[in-house]
Formats: C-alpha cells, structure tokens, sequence
C-alpha cells in the first residue's frame, strides 16, 4: 500500500510539474501583456521613456525560461511573488481567500453528498416508483441547469420576496460572525451542491440496483437480516467506492464551479480572485491561483484513490 | 414484495423530507430577513457605513497611475485636484481659489487655497503642487495623463500660496487635464516616503480606512476636510461582479447605492428605488483607417456615414437608453449630430456619394469588435452591417478577445473599429491625442490632415470664451464633413438608490464627491 502511495505521489508531483509548465506557456501566448491589460488602449499615451519603465517593472522582455525557473524556483520557496495590479503579496491574498473557497466547497460537497446518496438509495430501492421518478428528474435539472442560471434566480428570487441576500453584507468569517457566515455560504452551497447530487444521485442509484441483485445480499435476507442492516451494511457499503470516486471527481470539478457562484453571490474567494486576475493579466495571481487549483484537483484524485483502496478490501489482494 | 427500506427510507418520505428542507430554507431566509431587515432596514438610515456597489473594482491606491474608472471615482473622494469640473463640466475651483494666464497663454498661475490639510497632518502648499506635479511628469511614474502635461516646461512655486506652470508653447487646455484624479494633489512628505501605492493620503472629504483587492474600498469622513462636511461616516465601494447581484443587494438593503450600466437591471428595480441617469463621459465610434483601401476616399466613408442609422444603432445597442451623438458628446462645447452631413440616414444620398466616388455598386471592408471590451458592440455592428448592406456596402465584422483588440489598434491594424472612447469637454483634450501634431495616438486615429491640426492648435490657444466656441465648432464641423470616423452614441450610465437618500446627484463625470453632501433621512 506504501509503495503504491509513493509512486501516486511522484506522478502527482509529475503532474503538477506538467501543470506549471502549460500554465506558464498559455498566459505567454496569450496576446497583449501586462501594459496592455491594465491601461487597455490608454497604454498608447505612454511615452517611449514610461514604456522602458513599465516594460522593466513588469519584467516584459525578460526570457521566458528565465521568467520560468526564478517564478518555480520562488513558487517553490513559498514565494509567490507580490500582484502586479494591487501590489499586495499573492501569498497574503490567497491566504485571504482560500478558507472562503474551501468553506464553500466543503458545504457543497456535503448537501450535493447527503442528496445524491439519499435519493440515489431511495430510488434504486424501489426503482420506477414516483419516488424514483422525481430524483431522477431532480437530477437531470441538476445536470442540465447551469448554475449561473440556478444561482441568479435564486439570489434574484430572495431578494424581490424576502428582502433577503445575506451574501452582498460584508463577508463575515466563520469564527467572527458564524451564523452569518452560514447563511452567507449556505445558499451558494445548495446551488453547487444540487449539480453535484445530480451525479451522486446517479452513481449510487446505479451502483446499488447492482448491488441489490447480488447473491449475497440475497443470502442476507434469507438468513433474516434486518431490512435496515441490508441497507447500511451490504448495500450502502458496497457501493460505496463508486461513490467516493464520484464525489472526489465531483470536488475536483468544484473549484472551477465556485468561480462564477462567488462571483453571483459576492464571496472574496480564490474564484473571483482569479477572474480579476485573468483580466488583468496579473501573471502572478493567475500562475499561483491555477497551480493551487490543479494542485487541489490532483491531492483530491490522489485522496480519491487512497480512501477508494482503504474502504475497498479486494485492493489489498491488488 | 416487501419494503426494504422501513421508516425514513421511503421515497416519498425523502421527497417530503426534501420539501420540508426547501421550506425550511425558505423560513430561514424569511426569518432571518425578518430579523436582521428590520435591523438592515435601521441601519440603512443611520448607517455607519454607507456601501456603493460597481461590478468593477478598485485596483490601485496611487493616483497618478490609476486607470480604472473606479479607480477615479474611489480616490476622488480622497483626493482633490487644483480644479474641478462642476456639473455643466465647466471647470471651477477646488485646491486653486483662482488662475490666470498670461505671457500669451504660456504661463498659468494659480493661487492656493489656504487652511487645507493632508491626512498626515501637514499643511497644503505651493511645495505639494510642485511636488505632485513632477511627480506625474516623471516617466518613473508612469502617469497614464502625463502627455496632458506635454507642455509644462517647469512648475515654480510663488510663495506658499501659488505656483507657476511655464508652458512651451500657448496652451489653454492644460487646465481641463488637471480636472484628472491623475493630477490630484499629493502630500509632498507622502510623496517622499513614497507610500502613496499603500495608504492614500488626500485633502478631500474622505480618508482612506482600508482596501481588499478585488473586494471593497473603504473610506471615512475626513474632521479636517476645508470644505462641507460630509454628513455620511463610513463609505464602503464594494465589488459585486453581477449588475443583477447589485440590483438584489439593493432590494436587500445591503447595499444603498448601485452604480449600473445596464438600462434593463435599472428599469426593473421596484419604484421605491430613485434612478438617475447620466450620458456616460465617453461615446461609441466607428474608427475608420482612412489612409488606405476604399475608405481613402472621402466619398466613401461620406456614403458610410449616410447610411448608417445611428438611432437604429442605438435602439438595437443599448435598448434606445442613450443618444446619437456627434464628435463632442457633452459638455459646454458639445457638438450637435445635425451639424452632420447626414445627421440621419439617408441612402439616395448614400448611393450618390457612392457614385461619386466611382464605386456604384459599393465596396467591401472589415470592422473588428471586442465584446470583452464593449458587450455592445455586436449589436451595434450587426445594425450598421445591415444598414450598409442596403447600398451594397459589404462590412464584414471581425470579434476579437479584448486583448487582441487592443495590440491591434494601437497598431492601426484594423481597417474599421467600433470602439468605446472616452470623452472630454474640451474637444482638444479628446482629439488633440488623435490628430493633433505629434500625437500620441495618431497610428490608431488613422487619420491626419494639416488643416485638422491647425484647427485643433487654434482650440488649444483660444483665450476668450466665444473664440474657444468658435474654434471647438469648427473642429467638430470638420471631423463630421471630412467623415473622419463615424460618430455613434452615447449610453446611460445609472445611479440607483433608496428615496431616503437626498442630496446625491450624479454628475456628468460621474464622479462619487457629491456623497459628502448627501444625507440619509
């Protein structure tokens, strides 16, 4: 089991690799620079002698590789350099945003696994029942409304009939002010969450209807177990595995969701920091934003497989 | 069969629990509005903190480099200028009491106001202009305004109470630059330590309190402000990235007032809400590269400019919430879209212009739009497209992401462009930068003729008020009769806030200094 997390680690760490590299390359293709992004089409004011100065602040001109080995090298040194735009350093500014965002997925995940797991058992207990029909259709409005659409008429909804939109008050931090920081993130969350039930909700409907039909199963109820023991212990056990790999797959796509909810629903997470950045082409932001969320992405695919293996007792023979 | 799942396992049982959730959700929502909207309700009259949502967000604290539109808004309230513009964009007095010009119009002086003071506690002089001054011409710097400036040869302190601006040659509009935040009046000590980028320190009504990029500005009432005193405490300019979540927080009483683009948002606020609405201080052209190509000749773009419908362009582009314009949108010097040679469409005309310039049949160009930039402007190119179609006038339009748009026009590699530009009162500072001689911007502009910048020069050095009228006329009339670009409109831009609010107006530069004479009843 060691060995396997060892070399699971060293692709991770490949990966990641991978991922500064394309990251780098990308924002360097992309037309325009810095200059350009944060004065638009001002930047043909400038003067050739403020240009030199610009050109020499933002590092433009400098080559690429070493742009990239003294911007991997800081990364590596928990440096991750200061915003071009705000000036502020990006490792202040992450550290400001990253619990908002991990609140918010954190929650999300929880309503979008408590649904899914609920619904998906309820339906494959007693498939083509009315039950069944609506989580079903609950989840294909999950999968097919994007929650941009989900998220403003909600938000557009509270606010003409209760008056009510906690999250445009001053973000409130969840030991500062918790019960409304939890209304703050609450309603965010629910619109996340719904999208990722609608895939739980599959997983383990399907995932249990297989198990149901199995010959042990069969065998316990035979012998008199209890309906409820069944359903805990044979049948949700079981299924288990599919449904931690769908709920990490589920997190990973998270972080790209809760870019535009935070932006609907004005939470200063890594999101919204994130599209700022993009517009104004402040390189740091972008590279350490990215990195964090690829980062993210492949730790919890690793988790993934890592929880999948530990629950799952046919992996120890593998 | 039997049932497998006793009790709470019950698909309807979920589904009940479910809607129970949903309800409860609901209660909560309702209870907690209830709760803390009475509270929301108390404080939002005698609030401490007074929030200004705007769907951009502040990026930087220093203001000679600001950029942004909020950016000038926010450090508006901080800081303050040696002169202002009022709300018929007139320039008056803010730090300079008085100026005059003499030697011919190469030298400007100002006399200071006395009894001001910077946050820090010092005391405003002639040494702070100065400084502030050079500091914005400093290439160091990097002062987006600085060519404003082209023409100052040196700033001299006379006294404590007045300075001195030599200028190279006669200039009349560098007074209408110094309206700009780029030019705000900063605390020599400050400029020193050189913390201006960190902490602002101003003269104006508000001080600063705190900054979270990309989140909220935050700024409190100066004591030690030398004019009225702002009657509201605490102002918070907060980020909401949707101009729909800016309308939501305002029905939620989180947010008091809401600056809006979008005239649909605007209009679908309950009447309780109070909309002001102000021509915005920049206009929407159709820049044409007239050195090449059929748009050399002036026929062609004559035929251009008559059978495009700039009311049409509007109605489809804004939902008819603006105005068709002509080459000064506003201000004492605007221009009037009738003095245009076709200030509304017409084809025969169109045709014989066509005829004359030997092409009958029409010609084909390319115009390029960014929908980053200006999410306008593909409906305003989809009806012009149209329109030329009717005289065989092939427009093929090119969308390009914001920052291909960009590198593009400043390189002039674009036959056509709709663009968002921005605007001043003084027609020398919007296109003295395009076609003035030596301009900075001449390559984009497309456009140069010796005439224009005689024309141009004469505005710059007109000394009394009807010859400064006569000339700035003569500069619109010859940018529309030489078809130089299309002129198009000019939207709304929206100020939406509870009819508690009083003494809050919108002004045409859209400026937030009128907070300090509001009051929340």
């Amino acid at each position: 089991m060691l060995v396997a997390i060892a070399r699971r680690l060293l692709s991770t760490l490949i990966t990641l690799f991978g991922v500064a590299v394309v990251i780098f390359v990308i924002l360097r293709l992309l037309p325009g620079n810095a200059i350009t992004a944060s004065l638009g089409v001002s930047a043909g004011l400038l003067s050739h002698a403020q240009i030199t100065q610009l050109d020499h602040f933002y590092g433009i001109g400098e080559s690429p590789v070493s742009q990239f080995t003294s911007w991997l090298g800081a990364t590596l040194t928990g440096n991750l350099g200061v915003s071009l735009s705000s000036q502020k350093p990006v490792a202040g500014m992450i550290a400001q945003a990253l619990p908002v965002t991990l609140e918010l997925g954190i929650m999300a995940l929880a309503i979008g696994v408590l649904l899914g797991v609920f619904f998906g058992v309820a339906g494959a207990l007693r498939p083509g029942h009315i039950g069944d029909l609506a989580g079903q259709a609950l989840a294909l409005v999950g999968l097919a409304v994007p929650s941009f659409v989900l998220g403003t008429a909600l938000v557009t909804f509270m606010s003409s009939t209760f008056h009510y939109f906690p999250s445009s008050e001053s973000y409130a931090g969840l030991f500062a002010n918790t019960w409304l920081n939890l209304q703050q993130i609450f309603f965010p969350a629910c619109v996340l969450g719904v999208g990722i039930a609608a895939a739980i909700m599959r997983t383990t409907r399907a995932a249990v209807l297989e198990i149901n039909t199995q010959n042990f199963v069969r065998t316990a109820r035979g012998k008199g177990v209890s309906e409820r023991a069944v359903v805990w212990r044979h049948l949700l056990l079981n299924a288990l595995v599919p449904i931690v790999t769908m709920s990490g797959i589920q997190l990973g796509y998270l972080l790209g969701g809760t870019v535009i909810i935070e932006e609907i629903f004005v939470l200063p997470g890594l999101g919204r920091m994130l599209v700022t950045a993009i517009n104004n082409r402040d390189f740091p932001v972008v590279q350490s934003v990215t990195m964090l969320f690829a980062a993210g992405f492949v730790v919890i695919n690793m988790l993934t497989d890592v929880f999948s293996a530990v629950i799952d007792p046919r992996s120890k023979d593998r | 069969m039997k049932r497998l799942w006793k009790g709470p396992s019950r698909p309807i049982v979920g589904i009940s629990c479910s809607i129970a959730a949903a309800i409860a959700a609901g209660a909560i929502a309702s209870a907690a509005s209830a709760s803390t909207g009475a509270a929301r309700a108390a404080k939002s009259k005698s609030s401490p903190v007074f929030v200004v949502a705007n769907t951009s967000s502040v990026q930087k604290l220093d203001p000679d480099v600001v950029t942004n539109f909020l950016d000038f808004q926010a450090l508006g309230l901080i800081y303050d200028t040696l002169v202002q513009f009022n709300n018929k964009l007139q320039v008056t007095p803010d730090l300079a009491t008085s100026w005059k010009f003499s030697d011919h119009n190469r030298v400007l002086t100002f006399q200071l106001r006395k009894g001001v003071k910077f946050d820090d506690g010092t005391t405003f002089t002639s040494a702070d202009v100065v400084a502030s001054l050079q500091r914005a011409e400093n290439p160091k710097v990097a002062d987006a305004s600085a060519s404003f400036l082209a023409s100052m040869k040196r700033v001299v302190p006379v006294g404590q109470y007045a300075v001195k601006l030599e200028l190279s040659r006669p200039d009349t509009s560098v007074l209408d630059g110094l309206t700009s935040i780029n030019f705000a009046m900063l605390s020599k000590k400050a400029i020193a330590a050189g913390t201006l980028s960190k902490k602002p320190d101003g003269t104006g009504p508000y001080k600063f309190v705190s900054w979270s990029p990309n989140n909220s500005f935050t700024v409190a009432a100066n004591p030690a402000y030398w004019g009225h005193k702002p009657s509201i405490q605490k102002i918070e300019i907060k980020t909401i990235a949707s101009e729909q979540s800016i309308a939501s927080a305002l029905e939620a009483h989180t947010v008091q007032l809401g600056l809006l683009t979008e005239p649909q948002v605007a209009d679908h606020l309950p009447k309780s809400f109070k909309v002001q609405k102000v021509l915005d201080l920049s206009y929407r052209a159709l820049m044409l590269q007239d050195k090449t190509g059929p748009l050399a000749n002036l026929d062609n773009r004559l035929a251009l400019e008559c059978a495009i419908s700039r009311q049409q362009v509007v109605a489809s582009a804004v939902l008819g919430q603006g105005q068709a314009v002509g080459p000064v949108p506003l201000g004492p010097y605007k221009s009037s879209p009738i003095s245009a040679v076709c200030p509304t469409q017409n084809l025969a005309k169109a045709r014989s212009y066509l005829k004359l310039a030997g092409d009958p049949g029409g010609f084909s160009f390319t115009a390029m739009t960014s929908t980053d930039l200006d999410p306008t402007s593909a409906a305003q190119a989809t009806t012009v497209q149209a329109d030329l179609a009717r005289v065989g006038i092939h427009m093929t339009i090119q969308n390009l992401a914001g920052n291909s748009y960009i590198q593009d026009w400043l390189k002039g590699d674009f036959q056509a462009a709709f663009a968002e530009n921005g605007a001043d009162p003084d027609p020398y500072v919007m296109y003295g930068r395009y076609f003035g001689a030596g301009a900075n911007l001449a390559v984009p502009a497309g456009y140069s003729s010796p005439a224009l910048q005689k024309l141009l020069l004469k505005s710059d050095q007109a000394t009394t008020p009807a010859a400064l009228k006569a000339a700035n006329a003569a500069v619109s009339r010859y940018l529309t009769a030489n078809a130089v670009w299309d002129w198009l409109f000019d939207s709304y831009d929206y100020a939406v806030f509870p009819s508690t609010l009083h003494g809050f107006q919108l002004p045409p530069n859209r400026q937030l200094q009128s907070l300090k004479f509001a009051t929340i009843s």
